[in-house]
């Protein structure tokens, strides 16, 4: 059974409606990466699926729980949790305390010890510089605290938004290696991503969003050799 | 001359111990969620009434009195997020401005209406302390000691615990707060208390010192404006810091021109604060 379901979801901004019913599953243990042209709302459906917008229309189940109507807060309590775009770190806060605030819940702070340890064994640079303000950190390093942060959440579900947007090839592989090593642990993740050449060869699942809706979807090889998607979204 | 400066001084350093606790509260309602709060003031004087009403009533000692004052002062504070400030939270400023004046307006009407505005004071005097060529009040001293106490208190309460660490998360970053399971609504509302707290315990001690009126809060909400524009408004130690400087200023310009200037020199210090250095003395940015 999937471990997170949406439903016909269609959601926008004022005035303009930019998801026009988009269906989604994800399996447990899998990585689903949703690929898709700029401004075509993955953005959008990630908000929508934690509860930071409201869907004009259609639901989000979690666990085979309806959790359309939960806040934001309520979804990460009960396990899920995105990795923003932008990254969204607490600035003014030391590595350690953004680590804290990720396991902010009670269901997070039972396991704080070992999260860390996953975390500081996934990002060894993290726990050089623990005392360190977030924002004086490189891009990369601000990554690093920004999945290091949405782990310590204990995920059931972690969702990755521009996993390596702006950041230098060479530290996007390191994030990326990172997201190899988290699959093997068997953790459930959707990835959103514009290095799409990248995303289709680490995941098992894709999705491809185009004008409001999934315009394909299939096993991520498959669809890495599929014609519209080379010329569209891999420039070959 | 010199004796006189420095006790001029110390009398208005003490002082101003107090104005930065005042301060404090105001900068960190609007350091977490950008919200002036217009009812600082009228919680002031709320301060003020609660420790001389437990006093002159209960024959509470007034410092005592400052703990059951603070917690009213969280409890008003909270009352007043859940039912004025929360619905405009995300509202342009002005909504804000007008929901907690509106809240003022309130706190004055009633407060007139039950107290009057016939001058009160607590009758409880500690004497006078010599240091050297120096007399002060004993209770500026036990006033500036408490404000401390209270800073230092706000401070392990931000940086050390985990609702402390929630507010500053939370005054960062709310939706990132949001997505890690902070209920930032609360953690507003809790917010919102404190600086609530900070401004009744700082009127409570006030009252120690001088006579007041249900009235009396906004001369302390002008100040503590000052205050938070000298020390970086949302930096709660630049509040302390401001609190001290403008008490000293207070506390000298009487020994130079007549005391109606105070204001004058205070808010033309904080006009050619904005203009210079808007994010404050010793803000950041």
């Amino acid at each position: 059974m999937a471990i997170l379901e949406v439903n016909d979801i269609a959601a926008g901004y004022e005035g303009v409606q930019i998801l026009w019913g988009v269906n989604l599953k994800l399996e447990p243990g899998r990585l689903t990466t949703l690929v898709g042209s700029n401004g075509v709302g993955k953005t959008t459906l990630l908000k929508t699926v934690m509860g930071l917008m409201q869907p004009i229309d259609g639901s989000v189940s979690f666990q085979g729980k309806d959790v359309t109507h939960l806040s934001a807060h309520a979804r990460a309590k009960a396990g899920m949790v995105l990795v923003p775009e932008g990254r969204q770190l607490f600035t003014e806060m030391t590595i350690y305390e953004n680590l804290e605030m990720g396991a902010f819940s009670p269901r997070a702070r039972a396991t704080f010890s070992q999260n860390l340890d996953k975390v500081y064994e996934l990002f060894p640079r993290l726990q050089e510089r623990t005392r360190q303000k977030a924002g004086t950190l490189s891009g990369g390093e601000q990554q690093m605290v920004a999945v290091g942060r949405g782990l310590m959440a204990e995920p059931e579900v972690l969702m990755l938004d521009e996993l390596s947007l702006g950041l230098s090839p060479r530290l996007a592989l390191t994030l990326f290696e990172a997201l190899t090593r988290l699959k093997k642990t068997g953790l459930t993740m959707l990835l959103v991503e514009q290095n799409v050449t990248m995303a289709l060869a680490v995941s098992d699942y894709a999705y491809v969003l185009a004008e409001g809706k999934v315009h394909l979807e299939g096993p991520a090889r498959e669809l890495s050799k599929n014609d519209e998607v080379r010329r569209t979204y891999l420039g070959i | 001359m010199l004796d006189q400066l420095i006790s001029s001084l110390t009398d208005g350093l003490l002082l101003g111990f107090v104005y930065g606790v005042a301060a404090m509260g105001l900068t960190l309602i609007w350091g977490v969620m950008s919200v002036i709060n217009l009812a600082h003031g009228p919680i002031i004087a709320l301060g003020m009434f609660g420790a001389y009403l437990l006093f002159t009533h209960l024959g509470v000692n007034p410092y005592l009195a400052m703990a059951p004052v603070a917690g009213a002062g969280l409890i008003v504070g909270l009352v007043i997020y859940v039912i004025a400030v929360h619905r405009v939270i995300n509202a342009p400023h002005l909504s804000s401005l007008l929901a907690t004046f509106a809240v003022n307006m309130i706190i004055i009407g009633v407060g007139t209406a039950v107290f009057s505005t016939s001058p009160q004071n607590i009758d409880y005097s500690l004497g006078s302390v010599e240091v050297g060529f120096l007399t002060f009040p004993a209770s500026r001293l036990v006033g500036a000691v408490g404000a401390i106490l209270v800073t230092a208190c706000l401070y392990l309460f931000l940086y050390f615990t985990r609702p402390g660490k929630a507010i500053r998360a939370v005054a960062n970053n709310r939706m990132a707060s949001e997505l890690m399971g902070i209920p930032s609504s609360r953690v507003l509302a809790l917010s919102f208390g404190l600086g609530a707290m900070m401004a009744a315990v700082a009127g409570g001690l006030i009252a120690t010192f001088f006579p007041f009126t249900i009235l009396s809060g906004g001369p302390y909400e002008l100040k503590s404006f000052v205050i938070c524009v000298l020390g970086g408004l949302g930096h709660p130690l630049g509040a302390l810091v401001g609190g001290l400087l403008l008490g000293g200023l207070e506390g000298l310009i009487p020994t130079f021109m007549p005391v109606s200037w105070v204001p004058v020199v205070e808010f033309g210090l904080f006009v050619l604060v904005l203009l210079v250095r808007p994010s404050g003395l010793f803000g950041a940015k």
